[in-house]
């Protein structure tokens, strides 16, 4: 992590009756603070890796107030750590994206959940779903309803969410049930404020010791027990819950009392569902609602008595409920039953069964809901006539699709040649099964590359393969991070391939991160003492996969990518059956310009000696086949007019965000490609023996009739002179 | 009383351009200016260079008011201001609804960052920039599409301040100046982002430049080329005469005269083609090219280099066998070639990483480039002339015929282009459409539905996806179609 959160420490510091502002996440943050937690854990992933990366550098805060923070290796860890609020009674809460994340927590979830909790538990999960969404889109809904979690889903406002991480503990202990709080992307991300309180110093806590719990074979998710526990669960905890959430009216109703129909919505979504209303003016900006609507803050487990009071003398009842399968409306249906109510719900019958409900898909829904009930319903129904009538006329004058821009290797990224070394190995020597896996390496599977047959899951990929092997002509190989390797692969993937003689390549990309994440590190991140929050041990790839029984192990340079191509080659054409390790090595460039760039620029304005170097095209040689970004793809490689009458189709051409990490000549060498490509290397502030030698060198070019490209130094020495701008 | 609606703002950008920090310090200079205000946005894994999309909400304040919900979506039809930092992500959202003649001001800098889509096929996959621009014209209240990216240049400023201080000047948005100012300077480089505010606040951001390059001045009297071809015909002279002297470059002349006078198009497309062609890409070439003096200003700009700095070039050339062998006579070349083949040795090149700001690299370039004289004489040369003789045999006995096709049969050119596996793979392709298309049809089987229009979806399909089958699969259903016809 190369960034500061300086100013957002200084918000989790803020005291009582003080105003925060900030990002949703971060209040989240600062509200376990405020709760007393005594441990925080978590495992990144967008929306959720704010968290974990403030609360790193919070290192003094947390020292203050004796909070233990542990950036697990996994969520499972992270779902583990929760075990010491079922020992005691100490609050805890922990982080991570859903749903890929509470898959692998899954385990550790169910037997945290069989005996419950006493201190309070809360799981933070970033509910990925909708547009911007990177995994598959489950709902986290069905962990909360097979484990009995408490589920709370709060109104995308800082002082909502702040009052439901508060409230999470407080129900999470009045119930025994661990507490999950799920945060849409859009609401993680939002800025908002709240008054703030002071933060909680935990009363058990590692600086505040005590002795361990008595031995209690009760508290163990092991049977006998076990079976008492799933009655516990029914018969006392989800009773105990419904009764806090009622108590301290967890759910909201707004809007008139009274009224023949009502809508119940997830908290999450009442934003978006209040904008619709107002624009049919059943309701304004300021939420004052002209229908009755229940806000489930808690959508696990519902109140029946809420929900059949809520119900009762309406004619119809709405259920605004994103995501398959209809949870809500099918618990909702059931109390409706048994309480022999005669109103008709609704739900996935006006609204669709899947996807994201963003405001034409919510106007859509809502007006054929109220219009069935003779409400009249005055805004669009969809996409609006205006918006409609200017899509056509951008598409009239588009003519054709607009081409998609997913998300890529950033310039100079040290994966991008890995991926431009396989894809000329399969070139010359023919298609590979390619089994990939969850991180940047996974936008290899985009343009240029389209490298990929399978995603099973982080750290997953070797063991997707292993069942290929032997059923394709070449050894499959497994592309897997870092990230993946220490999160699940190592054990997952190289153990058991090991273990059981599986015949394929694995191609580990050590960048030193867990980049696509936020840029996070990872037990083979290298220790940084300058960075306090660096927890990085340096721990060697190469020594975990020989330690667990890899052989065939060789590290190669990323950027080389001749050497990367005889590498895989060798890989593909050993003639021992097992499996073969290929560690390709170089520094997320995301992280070395963070560190690199200030540094570089201290460093030439202070007039020391720096060589910076960058890439270029000629457009004069370049003939416009664009092979090269074929076989590249860097955002900095892109195209201009050839500035000749004779050749209309553009060039390539580097822009200024290059950062000379040499790619583009390693292709043009390995592809054969052509000569379009130059190299400059600048030499700033050079010395006197740097002086020389260029003074001796053009003294000979220009005798042998070239010139040299070097400006003439000024007269007098400069001082600090910065590099002109673009 | 009329309801009170926030103004929505949406920002459309890729990822890594600085449209979070814009959305930062127009939510923070609302909340300076006492509005109620939110933002959000779905960053993900786009802030690597993908698509994405920022929204923010402002609520002018007014006393007793309550909390308000504001929104976490931006709606089709309800977007007042659209800013994008560049064009196509504008005409994206306008596409999908979000600008309206009703509603929306759209800012943009009229700029381009080139999708993958555009930058891989092997001729000008580049989408209109006038299309874009007038899909959000179309769409928009109001557009204000500038080049601001030159204002930024111009200030040493990056683009996301330059379009907050166009913001500021639409007064679009209930914020005075000085509360973007304030914000802007309780971020970081306050200094530069404020320069930037200032330049998008009051500059005049200049209208995009024309990308039309110029023709270099005619000597000879072209007045027999209709019009449109002569300015490519001057440039062809020029180039010719640079790339083996003026007794080629009249040797081009005669040969473009023949197709002067069947149709404008055949002569635009001879007048290019003949001169790419004519001074095909060889190893003398390119150490001619890269000794070129008009290079050395161009590279000292790239390099930003200053008064003092040392700047070295190194060239990444790698000449395979054939490449080099092709500089030999025929007689010689050829039984090496076969050698080489049969030896495996095709991809046994050598790397040269020559730099001419040094000494030696220089001299090695220049005894390159002094070959120039002995060109007419190597395998390169004498299969450029074969290629070339049965190319113009194609344009010439198809324009006897078909005129309009001999437009394309001239235009097939563009498929031999490059260096190396490039060019290999671009004679390849060629030749299979030469033999499988257009001798046919001049043969007098003519390809369903014309010889033109076989030959555009031919060079459309090689250029798309070169490596790929698309050519394949064009042939072959050109030649099923053509066998269903044989068969009916």
């Amino acid at each position: 992590m190369e960034v500061s959160f300086r100013d957002e420490i200084a918000n989790l510091r803020l005291g009582k009756g003080e105003v925060f502002r900030g990002e949703g996440i971060l209040a989240v943050t600062k509200a376990l603070l405020q709760s007393g937690v005594s441990y925080v854990g978590g495992y990144q992933g967008a929306p959720v890796s704010h968290l974990m990366d403030v609360l790193v550098q919070a290192g003094d805060l947390l020292e203050e107030l004796g909070v233990h923070l542990q950036t697990c290796t996994g969520e499972a860890a992270a779902a583990a750590m929760l075990g010491a609020s079922v020992a005691y009674p100490m609050r805890g809460a922990v982080t991570w994206k859903a749903i890929v994340g509470t898959n692998v927590a899954a385990d550790a979830l169910s037997n945290l959940a069989s005996p419950g909790v006493i201190g309070g538990a809360l799981i933070v999960v970033g509910e990925d779903y909708g547009e911007g969404a990177s995994v598959a889109q489950e709902r986290s809904h069905a962990f909360a309803l097979k484990s009995g979690l408490v589920l709370l889903d709060p109104r995308p406002d800082l002082p909502t969410i702040v009052r439901m991480v508060e409230e999470g503990f407080a129900i999470s202990e009045a119930s025994g049930m661990p507490a999950m709080l799920e945060l849409r992307i859009r609401a993680c991300h939002v800025f908002g404020s709240f008054v703030a309180k002071d933060n909680v110093k935990p009363a058990l806590s590692y600086k505040n010791p005590g002795q361990p719990a008595r031995f209690d074979y009760g508290r163990l998710a092991h049977p006998p027990v076990t079976f008492t526990q799933e009655a516990d669960k029914v018969a006392r905890r989800i009773p105990a819950a419904i009764r806090h959430l009622l108590d301290h009216r967890l759910n909201e109703v707004l809007g008139p009392a009274e009224g023949d129909v009502g809508i119940i919505v997830q908290g999450g979504l009442f934003n978006a569902l209040n904008a619709e209303l107002a624009e049919a003016g059943l309701s304004d900006v300021f939420g004052r609602l002209r229908i009755p609507v229940l806000v489930l803050n808690v959508t696990h487990p519902l109140a029946p008595e809420q929900i059949a009071g809520f119900a009762s003398g309406k004619r119809g009842v709405l259920v605004v409920e994103e995501g398959a399968p209809d949870y809500l409306e099918q618990a909702i249906g059931q109390i409706l039953r048994r309480a022999d109510l005669n109103v008709a719900l609704h739900g996935k019958d006006v609204l669709p069964m899947a996807g994201e409900y963003t405001p034409p898909v919510l106007a859509a829904g809502l007006a054929q809901f109220l219009e069935r009930y003779g409400r009249r319903w005055i805004a669009a129904r969809g996409l609006p006539e205006p918006a409609a009538q200017a899509r056509r006329a951008a598409q009239a004058a588009l003519g054709a699709a607009l081409p998609a821009r997913p998300p890529g290797f950033c310039t100079g990224c040290p994966e991008r040649p890995v991926f431009s070394a396989m894809k000329l190995v399969q070139q010359q020597s023919g298609p590979l099964h390619v089994s990939a896996d969850i991180g940047c390496h996974a936008f290899a599977t985009f343009a240029p590359f389209n490298q990929g047959h399978t995603i099973l899951g982080y750290g997953m990929s070797l063991a997707s393969a292993a069942a290929v092997a032997g059923t394709v002509p070449r050894r499959p190989v497994a592309v897997m991070g870092d990230g993946g390797f220490w999160h699940n692969g190592l054990s997952t993937g190289v153990a058991s391939a090991v273990f059981n003689r599986d015949d394929a390549v694995l191609l580990v990309l050590d960048n030193g991160y867990s980049s696509a994440t936020g840029v996070q590190d990872i037990p083979s991140s290298r220790p940084r003492p300058e960075n306090d929050g660096g927890r990085g041990k340096g721990v060697a790839i190469e020594g975990a996969l020989k330690g667990v029984g890899a052989t065939w192990v060789r590290t190669v340079e990323s950027y080389r990518v001749k050497e990367m191509m005889r590498a895989l080659r060798d890989a593909l054409a050993d003639p021992v059956k097992g499996l073969k390790v290929i560690v390709a090595r170089g520094e997320c460039m995301l992280a070395r310009q963070r560190r690199l760039r200030p540094a570089q620029a201290k460093a030439i304005a202070a007039g020391e000696r720096v060589v910076q170097s960058r890439f270029g095209v000629d457009p004069d040689v370049c003939t416009g086949d664009h092979a090269c970004i074929r076989l590249n793809g860097c955002p900095s490689l892109t195209l201009k007019p050839s500035g000749d009458v004779l050749k209309d189709t553009p060039v390539a051409h580097v822009n200024n965000d290059c950062v000379g990490c040499g790619l583009c000549g390693e292709v043009a060498h390995a592809a054969q490609l052509c000569p379009s490509f130059y190299r400059l290397d600048v030499i700033r502030n050079p010395t006197a023996w740097d002086r020389f030698r260029a003074r001796v060198g053009d003294a000979l070019l220009r005798l042998f009739g070239g010139r040299p490209l070097s400006l003439p130094a000024p007269a007098a020495e400069p001082a600090a002179r910065p590099v002109p701008a673009e | 009383m009329t309801a009170r609606v926030p103004h929505r703002v949406l920002i459309a950008a890729l990822g890594g351009e600085g449209g979070g920090v814009l959305t930062d310090w127009i939510t923070r200079a609302a909340v300076i200016a006492g509005h109620w205000a939110t933002r959000t946005s779905i960053p993900g894994v786009a802030q690597r260079t993908g698509a994405t999309t920022y929204y923010v909400e402002i609520l002018p304040r007014e006393p007793g008011d309550p909390e308000p919900v504001l929104g976490l979506n931006a709606a089709p039809g309800r977007v007042d201001v659209l800013v994008s930092t560049e064009l196509l992500e504008a005409a994206r959202r306008a596409e999908a609804g979000f600008v309206t003649r009703e509603r929306t001001l759209a800012i943009i800098a009229h700029r381009r960052a080139y999708t993958l889509a555009e930058k891989v096929a092997a001729g000008d996959g580049r989408l209109p920039e006038e299309a874009l621009a007038e899909a959000v014209r179309a769409a928009a209240r109001e557009a204000r599409i500038a080049d601001y990216e030159a204002l930024a240049r111009r200030a040493g400023a990056s683009l996301n301040a330059v379009l907050l201080g166009a913001l500021a000047a639409s007064r679009a948005l209930p914020i005075p100046e000085e509360a973007f100012r304030e914000a802007i300077r309780a971020g970081k480089a306050a200094e530069s982002n404020l320069r930037g505010f200032e330049a998008g606040l009051t500059g005049e951001a200049p209208a995009p430049r024309a990308e039309r390059p110029e023709a270099p001045a005619a000597k000879d009297d072209l007045s027999w080329l209709p019009e449109a071809a002569r300015p490519l015909a001057a440039a062809g002279i020029a180039r010719l005469t640079d790339y083996q002297g003026p007794a080629l470059a009249e040797r081009y002349l005669a040969l473009l005269r023949e197709f002067a006078g069947v149709s404008e198009a055949l002569a635009v497309s001879m007048a290019r083609h003949l001169a790419l062609r004519m001074s095909s890409e060889d190893v003398i070439r390119v150490a001619q090219l890269k000794l070129a003096a008009a290079r050395a200003p161009r590279l000292v700009q790239e390099a930003r280099a200053r008064p003092g700095d040392i700047v070295h070039v190194v060239e990444f050339m790698k000449p395979g066998p054939a490449e080099i062998l092709s500089l030999l006579p025929p007689f010689l070349a050829r039984p090496l070639l076969r050698l080489v083949e049969r030896r495996g040795w095709q991809h046994a090149a050598v790397a040269l990483n020559v730099s001419p700001t040094r000494p030696f690299g220089f001299l090695r370039l220049r005894l390159l480039a002094g070959l120039r004289w002995w060109r007419p004489y190597t395998l390169k040369h004498a299969e450029e002339e074969a290629w070339l003789a049965r190319w113009l045999d194609l344009v010439r006995r198809t324009a006897a015929t078909d005129p309009a096709a001999a437009v394309e049969v001239a235009e097939t050119a563009r498929l031999v282009k490059g260096y190396a596996a490039t060019d290999q793979r671009g004679r390849a392709n060629w030749a299979r459409i030469a033999a499988e298309v257009i001798e046919p049809a001049l043969a007098g089987d003519p390809p369903p539905g014309g010889l033109a229009d076989a030959l555009v979806q031919c060079r459309i399909a090689a250029q798309k996806n070169p490596e790929g089958g698309a050519l394949e699969a064009v042939l072959s259903a050109l030649a099923a179609r053509r066998t269903g016809r044989a068969a009916a």
